[in-house]
């Protein structure tokens, strides 16, 4: 295990950002810890780096306790949201800085940065300051300058939330491509069940200060232990005190056993995937999502009447109040 | 501005360059704005060491009192500086605090340089600090945390990364203070003495000059402290440009 986290909790003044914290992070994995705003997941990733002292526990980072060491001893790299570029520094000497810090050789430090200035495709950039560039090159720039020290683990914090879309999704690619190569052991926190599931291959979801459930993107997605995980990763209608997924509720033009009746108030269509908004006998709200060919072939209309049939329902034992979102 | 500045001009030359040149090479001219000099030197380093490092403590550290602290750098703004002269006289005169013990060790405070010294880093304290505190606030503590990370000690993160940051801010705040030391009179007034060709600086001379009827003589002082003034205003308008580049 690269990093070991246990029994870590964090207050800030009243607020308990977290609580009782436990987890473990597997050498070479790409973790996402994810969650809402305010579950208290950036402050895990900041007590790992030491930008943060826990109030309790500890936190151990290749088998020593690296609970009441400085951040810069810990052989972390951090990359912000906000990049935290060296503003009157060119892009070189954001890379080069850790090397510089450390007293390397100029040589070695020239080398080193031109490896990684080819690594995050900013080679043409290197003497550029950091406010001639764009937000997507900046937040490179900012994770080969957290590269260049050779961290034992690298920490993201909200890496892409300050990006827009398109450049988002092309970045998500990029570090699961730098990821392959580099294999240095990574957390990153995102507040994107998309993000997580596309990147990762392990994802700890929090709420409040907890963790709720870790495990792999599919296997969240598919057992989910609680209410929470259960809404947070992927869509869900909430009947009463069963939730099931959009892609689980069966349409039919027909009345069948345990099929409620239900009015079509609205067809989005959204290209391969087609979302039929509905409400059922008893007024409750819900949505179905179904294939283009399927809609087809029900001949689906607007305040049309259909039966619901629900595949792969769940109960959960503990109730949670829903999010407000 | 310029109306009395042009009426201090012409007087000066009024009687001729040489009764002006006169005034100028006097010794205890010459002596006055040695001494001038001296105190800025003294007093421009002291301030920007403490201006810096107090805009630290109070946007960057936490702690008991920061409120008062805050409260107390702006005091010299509000203060009359012939208060905090006369309140020197009351801690360094003979029947002060301090005046006894002092002058037992054989330390003057009183009618010499110390003294000045302290009259004249007391009113230029604030500059420094509040030049640099609201740039400190703006570019936040992000990047010394990405320093820290990257394994820079308090040390080199300060030197690396929050000084270059803040630089500009630094250099504005240095000229505000040291304009603010070469004019330095009321509370410097109080505590040095006027010792001619001692504890004499520009500004006393001036007055003392004046007293004498010897207009000419302070006219020219006054030009020379004039435009110093202006290079001080020339300094500022060359560096604004850059800082607004970066």
């Amino acid at each position: 295990m690269s990093i070991v986290v246990k029994g870590v909790s964090k207050r800030f003044n009243d607020f308990p950002a977290l609580e009782n914290v436990s987890l473990a992070v597997e050498t070479g994995s790409l973790t996402a810890l994810l969650g809402p705003s305010g579950s208290g997941k950036s402050t895990l990733l900041r007590v790992i780096a030491g930008l943060e002292q826990p109030d309790e526990g500890e936190v151990v980072i290749f088998g020593d306790d690296a609970t009441g060491v400085a951040p810069q001893k810990r052989g972390v790299g951090f990359v912000f949201q906000h990049y935290a570029a060296f503003k009157h520094m060119t892009v070189f000497d954001n890379i080069a800085f850790g090397l510089t810090i450390r007293k390397r050789p100029k040589d070695e430090i020239k080398n080193r940065v031109s490896e990684l200035l080819e690594l995050v495709q900013l080679k043409p950039f290197a003497q550029r300051y950091p406010a001639q560039l764009s937000g997507g090159q900046r937040q490179r720039m900012a994770l080969a300058r957290a590269l260049a020290v050779e961290p034992r683990v690298l920490l993201l914090d909200e890496p892409f939330g300050a990006l827009d879309a398109r450049v988002r999704s092309e970045l998500r690619e990029w570090l699961r491509r730098l990821h392959e190569e580099v294999h240095v052991t990574t957390v990153f926190v995102t507040h994107d069940q998309e993000e997580a599931m596309q990147v990762a291959d392990r994802i700890a979801v929090m709420n409040k200060g907890v963790i709720e459930q870790v495990g792999g993107p599919r296997d969240l997605y598919e057992n989910p232990e609680s209410e929470f995980v259960m809404s947070f990763i992927g869509p869900v209608n909430r009947v009463g005190d069963t939730w099931v997924r959009p892609h689980d509720l069966e349409l039919l033009s027909y009345p069948s056993d345990g099929a409620d009746e239900a009015m079509i108030e609205r067809i989005v269509h959204l290209g391969f995937e087609v979302r039929i908004e509905l409400t059922r006998a008893d007024g409750e709200k819900m949505w179905a999502q179904v294939t283009r060919d399927r809609c087809e072939e029900l001949e689906l209309e607007e305040n049309q009447i259909v039966y619901l049939r629900p595949q792969h329902e769940r109960v959960f034992s503990e109730t949670f109040e829903p999010l407000t979102q | 501005m310029i109306g009395p500045l042009a009426v201090v001009f012409y007087r000066t030359f009024e009687n001729g360059f040489d009764a002006a040149w006169a005034a100028l090479s006097s010794p205890d001219t010459i002596h006055a704005f040695k001494l001038t000099l001296i105190i800025t030197a003294i007093a421009v380093p002291a301030n920007t060491v403490f201006g810096i490092a107090c805009g630290l403590a109070i946007v960057r550290r936490k702690f008991r009192g920061k409120g008062i602290v805050n409260a107390f750098v702006d005091l010299p703004l509000a203060l009359s500086p012939v208060v905090v002269g006369l309140s020197l006289y009351l801690l360094y005169g003979r029947d002060g605090w301090f005046g006894a013990w002092l002058s037992d060790h054989g330390i003057q405070v009183l009618f010499a340089l110390p003294s000045m010294v302290i009259a004249t880093i007391f009113v230029s304290l604030p500059f420094v600090a509040r030049e640099v505190i609201p740039t400190l606030r703006e570019i936040g503590d992000e990047q010394e945390q990405a320093a820290r990370t990257l394994g820079a000690s308090s040390w080199q993160t300060f030197r690396r990364i929050t000084l270059p940051a803040i630089r500009w801010a630094v250099i504005y705040g240095v000229i505000l203070t040291t304009a603010r030391c070469l004019g330095e009179f009321g509370a410097v007034a109080v505590v040095s003495g006027h010792i001619q060709g001692e504890t004499e600086t520009a500004t006393l001379r001036v007055e003392e000059r004046y007293q004498s009827l010897d207009l000419a003589g302070a006219y020219a002082i006054s030009i020379v402290l004039a435009v110093l003034a202006v290079l001080v205003l020339v300094a500022m308008t060359v560096i604004r440009p850059k800082e607004e580049a970066v």
